[in-house]
């Protein structure tokens, strides 16, 4: 501890550098703290909604989004392993003026005391003791009723197909005080109202004493119609969980720049700062310090640094978790967790990972400074001051290219837990190979650059970067981490862009769109309506959709189904693979099925259409950006043959060509009472689903903005402390003859060209990365694909940006040493 | 030629240079000798046109340096002058050849231009050898070679040593102070030599006291 | 006879009978009505509201009594009459059972409601036959068997008749007020044999007793005014019975009361309201719920006298959890001037604050 004034306080004395090593480090985990926060407040929010919901439910049969035929409950509340049974009727109720659906469990209040108590209504009227049964009576949680902004006693609007009904809510649920917005009817009352006699959406059960889940299983899941599965209830929050995983991991990925940034900054500072205190250590080392406790010494110093910014990052992070689930809600406005209202709660554990983890990135920083500072040779240190140019950078090229090697053999590794784990190990690798080129890249760059100008200005930075590339690595390593991630994001973003415009022009082929309201939401169009619409003056053509929602297998997540007239070659599809015909019934799927089902095209396969397992034929993958999930599409009359079903979500509207198109509108809202009928036009959906895309990625510029200021700031930090050691050089030159303006453009060709370096070489790392996120990390994680597009437009002006405004921090940083009282500098004897 | 006259120059109110004049012919060498602080380097820097008098004249060949702003001083520093430090000043990361070309390029030679010419004065210094080599490879004596040669390398009318041996051991100094006084001669040039040093001085032309009270033969 | 009704109608899930299901007509009670066996042994759906009360005495092998109770109701909602839902809650039924055994100083007790349609679960017309699951009562020939499993209880009981049926009030038209709206249909079968088992914590046991069955069924709210009601039904050892209850007012008075009493080779007596006396006269005060109940009586009918005294205090029956109402429902013994007399059942319903409505 005695020599902590030597080591500790030399951080003192570089302040800039080491508040901006610090700023680095504590953005990034804060924000890696926050996204985690956020999400474990969320998924445990989900789950202990799910725990409620399910009570004491040890199974549950689960059908599609449509429901299966409740006689199911008269078999299974009768099975021997059986101790009791709820059946429940879900429905998403279009609620009149409210884009989110209002989720209304139809339950059976004498069955579900048993099963989830939790759920049972409370009447608000105590002298009607029949309320919780009476048909037009709804119950809403206090959450609900603050969303829907309705008290007891009001009455509430719902669609059902496009006909209005309207229920009063007779009181609340007093058992979800986890803030889940959720409603509760009677089930016969729920099926009357919404159509759906005769169906139920789940049976929750628990199993008999005498019996176990596994044997339940075993004598139940053959009974079970096709379309139904039996799981645990668990498994929803699983579901969820695994679908929001990917997205967390991306937003991770975030954090993980800005601390990797840090630990960079960390690293420039401390080797610049080393370097300077070179006759110093030299000193100590001769008084007698030894090498072990050098290098201990100073990796305390990076340390300090990172645990600092570890334990200021958590508490920032915990803040902005906070902020988050206050205006975002638990998915960041995702969608993965919508409704629930999560709350934050503090993890001992996760906190002192993310603390342990700014430790290990100030370390990590700290590491090869202190061991090129260990390697000095006391003797000759200690007649020679220090400059950054001794720092020796590694001369092993093939080390570089081995990590690049690496990185490319590790895209080939498949996802692990659904994890793309082989793509994360990839970037790593990459910007490994990377930062072990850039000496090289750093001297070959500047060779070839040094002759395109005979200024002097240009000569001088020229000669110090060819002969001193370590110099170049320091300076420039955080720049290329950051560009490099920064490019990587912008290129995946730009592709994912872009190729959502082109699917969605491609989806929306029609004049106008109609719809009664979400997809498996209450609102529909019934048949008389279709008709209607057909029969609109100045339609020439009218397509109608389906959406279904279908249970593949147990524990496994939802798949849509989507059923609409589809010509045999599926080219009104967006394709993304060749097409195989066949005798069968075709289908078409989402590249998520074929990457969760392992499902081709020529593949016949078997799914649950209409109560029944059927046999169809996969002629084509398509691609679908908004169903991670899964999605199929069928053509909407073999599915009516399949199901009998003859409702319908949305219609594509094709205008006779001399149409008025306001006309047309104005008459199909008419079609509808009380704007049941929602219509858009395709320009407006596509601009609508762009600017959710863009709200959604609009954090990711601004986070990435924040690193990318701070690797700059790390720069002219450490052209700052450079510059000091360098003032009897500016002495010199003045001397000899070399103008002020000529030192002011040597430091800054010095800071274009280091600049430079890190972001070309952060461009080509960043390519690779932006490529890897393209083809191996989206893919794996949310089974998409996509078509490259790099805007090349604002990387261009990106990368000049970079390099002017790292000009202008040397120039800044170099103001200091270019005071008039500098030329007298190169005196000794003042 | 160079004419000092009543040359005044004061920090702070304390005056370090008081009506100080001096006349040296081309080809003449000298030393100036004097105690610490009795302002041999204020003396220096104003020849250099890096500090203005406050009262007096600078003129080199004819020239009044007092006319000159700061980009011709700049210039002219850049052609007329050849500078010698105590601490070499060698550019770490230039070689030799590199450092040498150094006042060639700021007169906008190419690289390839001065080459020659850096060669050659690199060889008169007995470096020629080692062009290539770094300042880090190099002695302290070797580095004022390289120093001297860097000042000469442009033909300058004036050469500004100051204390061009105080980093180095006795018979380094003598063999530097002997190349440089050799090579102003052969130049032609005025040279100046700011030293403490009895043995240093002896081996200029002449040698100047400077103290409180001006110079003094 | 409105008790049960009252204590259905405090039940929370769904609880029941004052609900303003206008849109269905229900048949009235009315006197003159002269009830018909075996058709009235079974279920009468039209009505509101309806239910099969069985209480009794059992002895163990060692002699040590038991007191046991299962009780089914059936609740006409009006809800749903039109619907086309296999779950529309037209007919729900509701099941309580109890075993007071004084080794344990307290009742065990289970619950059941279900709506009938879905599942297995019903009631039948023509006779008695109603059950939800494994919980049942029915009439097979002359005796009852009813059949209860609980988690730590359970019973298989015979209950053999050996008398006809005792019509209370007028041939069986009970008034609950001086408003004749307030009556219901009810007769009372009093001296059941009992013989089977019983299961406490999951031991059976053979067990023989004497039990009582209450059924009545009624579509008539009752009195605005009731706070709640005292009811008693007791074996007498001399073969006869006596059913005794009375409606209490929110002051606590008596509101409305009467008694039938059968006694060996006589006509079974009606009593009127003013012939009928409940006089408390020790309190119990329940360490869960702070309720005092008056748990020993003076009942005066006519010119008899006769003391209640429970098997034990605590018979609380605590069912707030699911159905929402705090009652004592006990085994009680009778005495008349010292003698003991008889066997029988106690309910006590409404001593709670204006309870939990809700």
């Amino acid at each position: 501890m005695t020599l902590a004034p030597v080591f500790i306080g030399s951080l003192g004395k570089r302040r800039l550098a080491t508040l901006f090593s610090l700023l680095a480090i504590t953005l990034g985990i804060a924000l890696g703290m926050a996204v985690q926060a956020i999400h474990e407040a969320a998924l445990n929010e989900f789950e202990r909604g799910v725990r409620t919901l399910a009570g004491e439910a040890d199974l549950r049969i689960q059908g599609p989004a449509s429901g299966f035929a409740d006689t199911l409950f008269e078999e299974v509340v009768g099975h021997p392993d059986v101790a009791a049974a709820t059946p429940i009727l879900e429905v998403a109720a279009k609620i009149a003026g409210h884009e989110q659906p209002l989720r209304i469990l139809g339950v059976d209040v004498f069955t579900l005391a048993g099963v989830a108590p939790r759920l049972l209504p409370q009447s608000h009227d105590t002298t009607d003791r029949m309320a919780t049964l009476a048909e037009r009576s709804v119950f809403l949680s206090k959450a609900a009723q603050d969303s829907f902004a309705v008290r007891i006693g009001d009455e509430l609007k719902l669609q059902d197909g496009v006909r209005s009904i309207s229920l009063r809510v007779a009181g609340d649920l007093p058992g979800m005080v986890d803030g889940q917005p959720l409603a509760v009817m009677d089930i016969a009352a729920a099926q009357d109202s919404f159509g759906r006699i005769g169906k139920l959406s789940r049976i929750d059960l628990s199993v008999a004493v005498s019996s176990t889940p596994e044997r339940l299983k075993q004598r139940l899941q053959d009974r079970l119609p096709a379309g139904t599965v039996l799981e645990s209830p668990a498994a929803a929050s699983q579901q969820a969980g695994n679908l929001s995983r990917a997205y967390r991991v991306n937003l991770s990925m975030l954090a993980a720049i800005a601390l990797l940034t840090g630990a960079f900054l960390v690293f420039s500072a401390q080797a610049l700062s080393v370097v300077k205190r070179r006759s110093e250590f030299a000193f100590l080392r001769a008084l007698g310090l030894e090498r072990a406790s050098l290098i201990r010494w100073l990796l305390a110093e990076g340390a300090l640094i990172g645990l600092t910014g570890g334990i200021i990052g958590v508490a920032f992070g915990y803040a902005i978790a906070w902020a988050a689930l206050r205006l975002l809600g638990g998915d960041l406005g995702a969608g993965y967790f919508s409704g629930l209202q999560p709350r934050l709660e503090f993890k001992p554990a996760l906190t002192a990972f993310y603390v342990a983890l700014g430790l290990l990135a100030g370390l990590a920083g700290a590491l090869v400074p202190a061991r090129q500072a260990a390697d000095i040779a006391p003797a000759r240190a200690l007649k020679s001051a220090g400059d950054a140019l001794s720092i020796e950078p590694h001369r092993r090229p093939w080390w570089g290219l081995i990590a690049l090697a690496l990185s490319l053999a590790a895209c080939f590794i498949p996802p692990i837990d659904g994890l793309p784990l082989g793509g994360y190990l990839a970037i790593a690798l990459l910007l490994t190979g990377g930062i072990g080129l850039l000496p090289f890249f750093a001297q070959g760059l500047t060779q070839s650059l040094a002759g395109i100008s005979q200024s002097v200005a240009w000569r001088l930075a020229a000669a110090r970067l060819i002969s001193a590339p370590g110099y170049a690595v320091v300076a420039s390593a955080g720049v290329l981490t950051s560009v490099a991630l920064a490019v990587a994001m912008a290129i995946m973003v730009a592709s994912f862009r872009e190729s959502v415009d082109e699917w969605l022009a491609q989806l929306l082929p029609a004049d106008l769109y109609l719809r009664a309201g979400r997809a498996h939401s209450s609102a529909y169009l019934d048949p008389e309506l279709q008709a209607a619409i057909a029969r609109t003056p100045g339609i020439r053509q009218v397509e109608f959709t389906r959406h279904e929602q279908l249970r593949l297998g147990a524990d496994k997540a939802p798949v849509a189904l989507i059923a609409r007239p589809l010509p045999d070659g599926g080219h009104t599809l967006p394709l993304a693979s060749e097409v195989r015909f066949s005798s069968l019934p075709a289908l078409w799927i989402s590249e998520a099925m074929a990457d969760q089902f392992a499902w081709q095209p020529g593949k016949a396969v078997h799914m649950p259409l209409g109560g029944q397992l059927r046999e169809f034929h996969v002629n084509g993958i398509w691609r679908d950006y908004s169903r991670q999930t899964g999605a199929v599409m069928i053509d909407l009359a073999l599915y009516r043959k399949m199901t009998g079903d003859l409702h319908v979500n949305d219609a594509a509207i094709h205008l006779e060509s001399l149409a008025n198109e306001g006309a047309v509108v104005d008459r199909l809202q008419q079609l509808g009472a009380d704007a049941a009928l929602e219509i858009a036009r395709p320009g407006e959906i596509r601009q609508l689903s762009l600017r959710i895309f863009d709200r959604t990625f609009a954090v990711t510029y601004l986070l990435e903005a924040v690193a990318i200021v701070i690797g700059l700031a790390g720069v002219a930090a450490s052209f700052a402390s450079l510059a000091a050691t360098r003032r009897k050089e500016f002495g010199m030159l003045r001397h000899l003859g070399v103008s002020r303006v000529q030192i002011v453009g040597m430091l800054a060709c010095e800071g274009g060209l280091v600049a430079s370096i890190g972001v070309l070489t952060g461009l080509f790392a960043g390519g690779g990365i932006g490529l890897i996120l393209i083809e191996v990390v989206n893919r794996q994680s949310f089974h998409w694909s996509m078509d490259l597009h790099i805007p090349w437009g604002s990387l261009l002006l990106f990368a000049g940006m970079l390099v002017l405004l790292a000009s202008l921090a040397a120039v800044l940083a170099g103001r200091q040493a270019m005071k008039q009282a500098a030329v007298f500098a190169v005196r000794e004897d003042w | 030629m160079l004419e000092i006259r009543d040359l005044c120059r004061s920090f702070n109110g304390r005056i370090v240079l008081k009506s100080t004049s001096l006349s040296l012919n081309d080809g003449e060498y000298v030393a100036v000798v004097g105690e610490s602080g009795v302002g041999k380097s204020t003396l220096l820097n104003l020849i250099a046109g890096l500090d203005r008098p406050d009262r007096g004249t600078i003129c080199v060949d004819g020239e009044n340096l007092a006319g000159l702003d700061e980009a011709a001083l700049t210039r002219w520093r850049r052609e007329k002058l050849g500078f010698v430090f105590q601490a070499f000043h060698v550019l770490p990361h230039l070689n030799l050849l590199q450092n040498v070309a150094l006042p060639l390029w700021l007169q906008g030679k190419s690289g390839c231009d001065a080459a020659p010419a850096a060669q050659a004065m690199l060889d008169a210094v007995g470096l020629g050898e080692r062009v290539a080599s770094w300042p880090h490879e190099l002695s302290g004596g070797e580095l004022q070679r390289v120093a001297i040669a860097r000042a000469l390398v442009h033909r300058p009318r004036l050469v500004l040593a100051d204390e061009p041996t105080g980093n180095l051991d006795p018979a380094n100094a003598v063999r530097v102070l002997k190349l440089l006084g050799e090579s102003i001669r052969k130049l032609g040039a005025i040279g100046i030599l700011v030293t403490h040093s009895r043995e240093a001085a002896a081996t200029a032309d002449r040698t100047l006291q400077l103290t409180a009270e001006g110079l003094r033969q | 006879m409105q008790r049960r009704q009252f204590l259905l109608a405090l039940a929370a899930t769904n609880g029941l009978l004052t609900g303003p299901s206008a849109a269905v007509d229900f048949p009235p009670v009315r006197p003159g009505r002269k009830l018909a066996f075996p058709n009235d042994f079974g279920a009468h759906p039209d009505f509101r509201t309806e239910w099969w009360y069985a209480t009794g005495w059992l002895r163990r092998s060692d002699g040590r009594p038991l007191g046991f109770q299962i009780t089914f109701f059936r609740v006409r909602t009006g809800i749903g009459e039109t619907s086309a839902s296999r779950f529309a809650p037209r007919q729900l039924l509701l099941a309580h059972a109890a075993i007071a055994d004084p080794a344990l100083g307290r009742l065990r007790h289970a619950e059941r409601a279900v709506r009938v349609g879905v599942g297995d679960s019903g009631f039948r017309e023509g006779y008695t036959q109603v059950w939800i699951g494994d919980w049942r009562l029915a009439q097979d020939g002359d005796h009852y068997q009813t059949n209860v499993q609980a988690s730590d209880f359970a019973y298989d009981l015979k209950l053999a008749t050996n008398a006809p049926p005792l019509l209370n009030g007028q041939g069986g038209y009970s008034s609950k007020s001086s408003d004749p709206r307030h009556a219901s249909y009810y007769y009372s079968r009093p001296q059941l044999a009992v013989s089977g088992s019983v299961s406490l914590a999951g031991r059976p046991e053979a067990v023989t007793g004497r039990a009582w069955l209450d059924h009545e069924w009624s579509s008539e709210l009752l009195p605005a005014d009731a706070q709640g009601w005292d009811w008693v039904g007791i074996n007498l050892h001399d073969g006869g019975g006596l059913m005794a209850f009375r409606l209490r007012d929110t002051r606590g008075n008596a509101h409305w009361a009467a008694a039938s009493l059968r006694s060996t080779g006589k006509i079974d007596q009606i009593y009127p309201p003013q012939a009928v006396d409940f006089l408390p006269q020790r309190r119990w005060r329940s360490p869960r719920t702070g309720i005092d109940y008056p748990v020993a009586w003076q009942l005066h009918i006519g010119p008899r006298r006769f003391e209640l005294n429970p098997l034990f205090d605590d018979q609380e029956l605590d069912s707030r959890r699911t159905v929402g109402a705090v009652y004592w429902e006990g085994a009680i013994r009778a005495s008349e001037n010292g003698q003991p007399v008889g066997e029988g059942y106690l309910e006590l319903a409404g001593y709670g604050e204006k309870l939990r409505i809700g």
